[in-house]
């Protein structure tokens, strides 16, 4: 097998690759075990017709193009290697025709894309701020207090409702003295000051006790949605069942009890717990940010003509991960869509977007890891197993196993010692 | 002697005769009742110009046929299977 590449275009390859006539002749064997098997001549048994009549009834050509097939995808892959590129795509194949036959050399061309170079600007001493990652007393105590909040309860209140209470109501609306459709409800728990009805509803409910019925007249909104209703001057009936407030428990050793933190019983030793929690999710934080900023920033500095075949592929597959993880859940894409309102071709173009980033980081990842020289060792291989054994709690070996090709698990290891690389050589700035 | 085309009556295509022209270069023919190996050898010599290394011959017994009430049978006919010597085919065998 020879093979001879030229570059047509950027990115693009056309590859030549010419086969020796014993090759092409063992596609032909194979081709002719395939086809005969659906071959019935007089005088033989189905599927057992010899080479010889098959041949000289039905033409030697009859078997080229399963030939062919055959000859392509023992060579193609070996040739690719040859070549030393790195196809994204499925080529696109055409064979030199004239030329073929029985114990004769057999030349195809494979016209493929290819890995897009990567031109590498500035990666070394990228400029980054980094968050703060220092916990302040306002931190703290915002923390506490969304703790209080969350922990608050409604209760029953004798007094009249104040903005920011709850009322149970019963309302109904009438226009001209008719009720409207969707004007009413029974048992309605609305809370005052959070705009859920129209303008002026839940201003004109402050102040109401329980058991108190109140009319409400009010004007639509120009804007409202109904059609209508727009600009319509209404009257709300409403009775009001109950009026909450809400309570928010005091910061005492009780409240803290009751939170049932094993080893917290003291607001000192909620404090410590709050700030040791803040730290880390600061730490976290900011490790995100800095990398997200150092890749981000790389890959724009890299000058990527990415083909369009190749972001085509990755949007192809995060969209049948998406439509995988949803079956999982016992959904299934069109399903999804539907509930959504999204079409199939919406969802390409918003994952489009994802690709063409995720595809422009991988790419700038691996040709820094080119330019420095990373490798992934041995021992580094084995502590990445270790790891994936602890998080799935199995044994290494049957890890091993998930993996008899290393390869991908070792470009992830190496991207992520890019990424590494990146974060040393960040300069921080203020 | 007598012509070679009336000995050589005609080749024997079947799954097995395929197999073995295909893998040890041995032909089958269907031939004169009278002819022996000798006369065999020489007619396929001169009818197909190639060198012949043995000659194997048997009798293909009459087989019996019957269509209804009648019976009658296939006559039966001698089989040569002749084998060439290495780096001779014959290019036969019109289907």
């Amino acid at each position: 097998m020879t093979v001879k590449f030229e570059k047509i275009e950027d990115n693009k390859v056309k590859l030549t690759v010419t086969v020796e006539a014993e090759e092409f002749n063992k596609g032909l064997d194979a081709a002719f075990k395939l086809v005969v098997k659906d071959v019935t001549v007089p005088g033989f048994r189905k599927g057992k017709v010899p080479r010889l009549i098959f041949e000289k009834k039905f033409g030697v050509e009859s078997l080229y193009e399963e030939a062919i097939n055959y000859v392509i995808n023992n060579t193609y892959y070996d040739a690719v290697n040859e070549a030393k590129i790195e196809p994204v795509a499925q080529p696109v194949i055409d064979a030199d025709f004239e030329n073929m036959g029985k114990d004769k050399p057999f030349t195809y061309f494979a016209t493929v894309v290819v890995k897009p170079e990567v031109k590498l600007g500035l990666y070394k001493g990228i400029e980054v701020k980094p968050l703060s990652q220092i916990v302040t007393d306002e931190d703290i105590e915002n923390e506490l207090n969304n703790l209080l909040t969350q922990h608050s309860e409604l209760v029953l209140k004798e007094a009249e409702a104040e903005n920011g209470d709850t009322v149970v109501i019963d309302y109904e609306g009438f226009k001209d003295d008719k009720p409207f459709e969707g004007g009413g409800a029974t048992n309605y728990s609305l809370k005052l000051g959070s705009n859920s009805f129209i303008p002026g509803f839940e201003e004109k409910l402050i102040g109401i006790k329980a058991e108190e019925e109140r009319t409400i007249e009010l004007t639509f909104p120009e804007d409202y949605h109904a059609e209508d209703l727009k600009g319509q001057d209404v009257i709300f009936k409403v009775k009001c069942h109950e009026v909450k407030t809400l309570e928010v428990p005091e910061l005492n050793e009780d409240f803290i009890k009751e939170l049932n933190h094993e080893n917290i019983s003291t607001v000192a030793e909620l404090k410590t717990d709050i700030t040791t929690k803040l730290t880390t999710k600061k730490e976290t934080e900011a490790k995100n940010h800095l990398i997200d900023t150092v890749v981000d920033t790389a890959s724009n500095n890299a000058e990527i003509n990415i083909p369009e075949e190749m972001i085509e592929n990755e949007t192809e597959a995060m969209i049948n991960d998406t439509a995988k993880r949803l079956e999982q859940q016992g959904m299934n894409l069109d399903l999804y869509l539907k509930y959504t309102g999204g079409t199939k071709a919406g969802l390409h173009e918003q994952f489009k977007g994802q690709a063409l980033k995720r595809i422009r980081y991988n790419l700038t990842l691996e040709e820094i890891a080119k330019t420095e020289n990373i490798e992934v060792t041995e021992a580094e291989l084995e502590a990445e197993f270790t790891k994936l054994s602890e998080s799935y709690n199995l044994p290494v070996e049957q890890v091993k196993s998930f993996f008899p090709d290393t390869l991908a698990l070792e470009q992830d290891i190496k991207l992520r010692k890019a990424v590494d690389f990146l974060v040393d050589n960040v300069k921080e700035i203020e | 002697m007598r012509d070679p085309k009336d000995i050589i009556k005609r080749p024997i295509i079947t799954e097995k005769t395929s197999d073995l022209m295909a893998s040890e270069n041995k032909y089958t023919f269907a031939v004169d009742r009278r002819a022996n190996k000798i006369e065999i050898k020489n007619a396929v010599k001169e009818l197909f110009n190639v060198e012949v290394e043995k000659v194997n011959i048997m009798n293909v017994r009459p087989k019996r046929r019957r269509v209804g009430r009648y019976e009658g049978k296939k006559p039966g006919y001698k089989k040569a299977i002749v084998k060439l010597v290495p780096g001779n085919t014959i290019e036969l065998f019109e289907v």
